[in-house]
């Protein structure tokens, strides 16, 4: 993931369990067609659960081979509508762990973005738990797009690059993030940088505390617009006020953003602020794809 | 003497399958489990049949086609594509890349879809390669 060049997205690791990831998801991912984008690797995992030991029953194999074949005839399909584009397309049916699998193999077709998808609105529906997402983000070195298919929401599956929101704290992580967005600049025709702010963390009762948190922040903000526009890519800033997600949603919302952007950082505060809790809120609640950019590894 | 028979496939299964009925039709076989895997035997080995699937981890089967058929010490090699990816697709995808300037490439001497049973494969063994 260079910084100052762009980045290209040549090859994909699509994870999927169908539901909730369909063909109009790779659809809207070959718009990446621009930035380089050749390759799809479609990845199903089994997970061990669903076809381990169990008393009286063993290990279900015909279960397994079920599913397996399931999943085979689906990409099947997906693979000659992309073979027939011309692109090149390959394929992971694994029976194991979602993490380690998803991890392996990313490594294994060193895919430069990993796509996965998220949950419905309510826990019961969520594919892919917030430990699953936490402990992806933990293996990979290669951003991670967490997808979302809203129907109501016209931007979800639209090109996910076109106008992100990038959610910015001013760390390590988030600087790391501005990095990797100026790189896509081919794809990108406006991002909207956006802080929020905690009202806890609002000094005083008065409104100059408000105020003073606000003016601070939105010099911060244009010092990473100015980024961009030097990079030749327009952009806006935003203060919102309230718990991290909200904000997020709401700005997202309002700006018409494709996806919300984070940078993510497995070894300090941040797993706590975004990784803990905020992108398991986002997975549940927001409609927007979301794209988790990880620090360079040491 | 039986010839040397490529048999390309990410699924062991599969390749079980393959490998047993070239063997029962007096051939050698010899494996790989992907696109990149393949090429290295093709140029170590120089079989003289490819029983090639086409959606694999790694390198397609598609793409590994292209470069055999684009490659003047490699493109006499018979190669039998065998794949749930039917025959129309596979030429569309090689039309398509041809535009992208990869040249043309002539159509497989052999397509089978998958599932095929043993004594269909055999034949089509014994009519690439006798």
């Amino acid at each position: 993931m260079p910084t100052g060049n762009l980045t290209m997205i040549k090859k994909i690791l699509f994870v999927t369990k169908f539901e909730e990831l369909g063909f109009d998801a790779i659809k809207s991912l070959l718009s990446l067609r621009e930035s380089g984008l050749e390759h799809i690797v479609f990845m199903y995992v089994i997970e061990r659960e669903k076809v381990a030991m169990r008393r009286g029953v063993g290990y279900q194999k015909d279960e397994a081979v079920r599913l397996k074949e399931a999943a085979n005839i689906r990409f099947i399909d997906w693979a000659e509508r992309l073979f027939e584009l011309g692109m090149e397309v390959g394929v992971y049916i694994q029976v194991g762990g979602m993490a380690s699998e998803v991890a392996k193999a990313a490594r294994k077709e060193e895919a430069d973005l990993v796509v996965i998808g998220r949950s419905g609105k309510s826990a019961l529906e969520q594919f892919y738990s917030g430990s699953t997402v936490t402990e992806l983000i933990r293996r990979l070195p290669v951003p991670t797009l967490v997808y979302k298919p809203v129907p109501e929401n016209p931007f979800a599956f639209g090109k996910p690059f076109q106008r992100p929101l990038l959610a910015t704290d001013w760390s390590a992580a988030s600087r790391k993030a501005v990095d990797y967005l100026i790189s896509m600049k081919p794809l990108i025709e406006e991002v909207r940088v956006v802080h929020v702010i905690d009202e806890n963390a609002i000094e005083g009762d008065s409104a100059m505390g408000a105020q003073k948190a606000r003016k601070d922040a939105k010099a911060k903000m244009e010092e990473i617009c100015g980024r961009f526009e030097a990079a030749g890519i327009d952009a806006r800033s935003h203060v919102y006020v309230g718990t991290p997600a909200e904000g997020l949603e709401k700005a997202a919302r309002e700006c018409l953003a494709t996806m919300v952007a984070l940078g993510s950082s497995s070894k300090n505060r941040w797993v706590e602020r975004w990784i803990g809790s905020v992108p398991q809120e986002i997975a549940e609640n927001s409609a927007y794809p979301t794209l988790l950019i990880p620090p360079d590894r040491e | 003497m039986g010839k040397k028979v490529l048999v390309v496939d990410d699924d062991p299964d599969v390749r079980l399958f393959n490998t047993t009925v070239v063997e029962e039709s007096g051939h050698t076989p010899i494996e790989a489990a992907n696109g990149e895997e393949a090429l290295q035997m093709i140029r170590s080995e120089a079989p003289d049949l490819v029983i090639l699937d086409v959606l694999m981890p790694r390198q397609s089967g598609i793409r590994l086609y292209r470069q055999l058929k684009t490659d003047a010490s490699m493109k006499d090699i018979k190669v039998m594509v065998l794949s749930g990816i039917n025959k129309k697709s596979f030429l569309k995808s090689q039309q398509a890349l041809a535009e992208f300037g990869g040249g043309d490439v002539p159509e497989p001497e052999l397509y089978l879809e998958k599932p095929v049973e043993a004594d269909v494969l055999a034949t089509a063994i014994k009519k690439a390669i006798g």
